[in-house]
């Protein structure tokens, strides 16, 4: 589904990645981990899309579409998500308007029809039950004065009405409660199947307890220094990154 | 003296003597002293008046309500549904202005005002001001010929719409719309004013409106420029509040070659409170210039003023805002928030919040920010899918809606968002948000 080879890339004159290389097969989920500033974050803007970030090298395949030739706009309606870190907040633009103007994009992209505004809302009003989120997000701005815990929940609807291929998501454990992380992760595994793929970027296990992956990579210094299964995490944990860098260095 | 001085100075000789006449002629030897004003002038520092003053004007003329076709351009009116509706033309009030047409509300023509009491008239015109931003009012103190007197009496229902039309005979045509508004103590009302022109040449329209807010009135007022590109309009605003009186104030350019609008208020009393909204917009190579001057001149005064900025093309937006607070007017609250949208590398947007502080105990905040589309914001909507055109357009849309949100007229709102979003970029795709 995913085919990263060799990525190089850049964030304001600075060489962040350094030839990343990475498959994710449909069904799979990987798990990207790492210290702060290893480059995760700058892995995950770039495969959406990100401008201001440039690719310098390599190579990336999504369903067999040369990805990094697309906008992000295309990227998204072709089946790619991108659960921020820091969503950012809109004032102004309604919630659930993006998030209907978001569906019917994609929509429109497959060539199906808009979505019937009752039934939308029907869809929306279930998913929300399910995060246990708040009638009132139906209303407010995109964001705007949600908590830390409120963003990540609101990332993880919109995944599930969007419904991508391929959901990255970026450290969307970070600054939750365990209440919130069980229906976070239970969210992400109702979208897990065999036709869909998932790449958890995190900088703890905490999550990989609950939404357990098939690999686990180490990014650290713009390059993949270690891939495991799921015990990799857990060792992870136990022994520290430096236990990967010296292990490399030796 | 340069060619629209003298021109001013010969319409002053062609008006008939009447009970204002010893005010007007004192308006009239300032103005032609102090001459119009220039960028030396603090509040017109970036405005430059210059071809104007290479002009020589004539007044535009005076036209019965059925040479005004109503047409597109009025859409204001007509979706203003269970509004009542005054037609002002170059000025002048075009039908028999009769008492007792909207409940609670009196309306008198200034002509007739000034003969049968001039004295209520003059309460409103001094004190005569030498200050730059009011140099334009002094002249439409000397020389408009009519205008409306409005007394609001009581709790008023409805919004009344004045609908300005500027149609000029030719390219030199001025006109000097003059309304005054009084609410008498307990007493509320919204009114909406709309200037609009018709025909090939709009007159330059000096206009001014006075309000004067008794204790504990309410007004909702409005004021929406919609001219064509050709048309030079300086306006200027003055409010008067007493103790715990409020006014909601809404500027709002959506047109006009160039729109100069001054606001003053004077917060005279305790308890008196300003909300004012600002919302203007810059397209083609216009110019709007909006200058705000809140003076808290009581205890316990209150202000809030936000204008929302937004410049496409090669057009210039100005906005200055400047609260004084006079000592003794302690416990005074100002806030002042001005946003700036540039969607054009040669646009420009220029802001200039200004406080005065003469007072202990105050509580002022101003803040400015002036910047393009936020680059986050617009990678976020476009990594959910929307597309580019979609992403922009939602976002100025946003940035518009913090003063569309405080309308309390939804059929106003809903015209003044349509004329609005009809000049941006994208205005195709604004449509479909609403």
């Amino acid at each position: 589904m995913l085919k990263i080879t060799d990525l190089k890339a850049r964030v304001a004159g600075k060489d962040i990645l350094k030839g990343v290389n990475l498959e994710v097969r449909a069904g799979e989920v990987h798990a990207v981990m790492g210290p702060n500033g290893s480059g995760k974050s700058t892995l995950a803007q770039v495969l959406a899309g990100r401008e201001d970030y440039e690719v310098t090298g390599g190579s990336v395949t999504f369903e067999g579409l040369d990805l990094l030739s697309l906008p992000a706009e295309e990227r998204a309606r072709a089946g790619l998500f991108l659960g921020f870190q820091y969503p950012v907040e809109i004032p102004g633009v309604n919630n659930v308007y993006l998030l209907k103007a978001a569906l019917n994009a994609k929509r429109k992209a497959a060539g199906e029809p808009e979505v019937d505004a009752y039934e939308f809302l029907t869809l929306i009003r279930h998913k929300m039950k399910f995060m246990q989120m708040s009638e009132s997000f139906l209303t407010r701005g995109v964001n705007e004065g949600f908590s830390g815990g409120e963003k990540k929940r609101n990332e993880v609807l919109q995944m599930l009405v969007l419904e991508p291929k391929l959901a990255i998501l970026d450290e969307t454990d970070s600054g939750l409660d365990i209440d919130a992380l069980k229906v976070v992760s239970a969210g992400v595994n109702t979208l897990r199947d065999a036709k869909r793929a998932i790449v958890l970027v995190t900088h703890y296990q905490r999550l990989l307890d609950y939404i357990v992956p098939d690999q686990v990579h180490v990014l650290s210094g713009g390059l993949i220094m270690k891939s495991g299964d799921s015990s990799l995490a857990h060792e992870l944990e136990r022994r520290g990154y430096d236990w990967v860098l010296e292990s490399q260095v030796a | 003296m340069n060619p629209a001085l003298r021109s001013f100075a010969a319409q002053w000789q062609t008006r008939s003597a009447d009970a204002l006449s010893p005010v007007r002629a004192q308006a009239m030897e300032r103005f032609l002293k102090l001459g119009l004003p220039t960028t030396r002038d603090e509040t017109w520092r970036y405005t430059n008046l210059r071809s104007l003053a290479a002009q020589s004007f004539v007044d535009a003329p005076r036209k019965t309500r059925g040479e005004i076709e109503p047409n597109a351009s009025l859409s204001l009116l007509d979706k203003t549904d269970r509004a009542a509706s005054l037609l002002m033309v170059n000025g002048y009030p075009t039908m028999p202005v009769v008492d007792g047409l909207i409940s609670g509300m009196e309306i008198y023509s200034l002509r007739e005002v000034a003969r049968l009491d001039p004295n209520t008239l003059l309460r409103f015109l001094e004190p005569l001001s030498d200050a730059d931003q009011r140099r334009w009012a002094l002249l439409n103190t000397a020389l408009f010929v009519d205008g409306l007197y409005l007394k609001i009496t009581s709790r008023v229902p409805m919004p009344l719409v004045i609908l300005h039309v500027a149609t000029g005979d030719g390219a030199d045509n001025i006109a000097y719309p003059r309304i005054i508004i009084e609410a008498t103590p307990g007493s509320s009302a919204t009114i909406i004013e709309h200037h609009v022109a018709q025909g090939d040449h709009t007159p330059l329209c000096n206009s001014n409106t006075h309000i004067a807010l008794r204790h504990d009135a309410q007004l909702e007022h409005y004021r929406v420029f919609a001219t064509g590109a050709d048309a030079t309009h300086l306006d200027s605003l003055d409010i008067r509040q007493d103790k715990d009186s409020h006014c909601k104030q809404f500027t709002i350019v959506l047109g006009g070659g160039l729109v100069r609008t001054a606001l003053e208020a004077h917060l005279d009393k305790p308890g008196a409170s300003l909300d004012s909204h600002s919302l203007l917009v810059g397209h083609e190579d216009r110019h709007v210039d909006c200058v705000n001057i809140v003076t808290h001149g009581a205890p316990d005064t209150r202000s809030d003023q936000t204008a929302r900025a937004i410049a496409s093309d090669s057009s210039r937006v100005i906005f200055n805002s400047k609260v004084i607070v006079d000592a003794g007017a302690v416990h005074a609250e100002s806030k002042q928030s001005c946003r700036g949208l540039l969607l054009s590398p040669t646009a420009e947007i220029d802001t200039r919040p200004q406080l005065e502080i003469h007072a202990d105990e105050v509580k002022c905040a101003h803040g400015a920010t002036t910047g393009r589309l936020d680059p986050d914001m617009l990678f976020y909507m476009l990594s959910r899918g929307l597309d580019r055109a979609t992403a922009q357009s939602l976002l100025v849309y946003a940035f518009l809606a913090d003063v569309l949100t405080g309308m309390s007229v939804t059929s106003a709102r809903q015209a003044i968002e349509d004329a609005l979003i009809a000049q941006l970029p994208d205005s195709m795709t604004l449509r479909n948000f609403r």
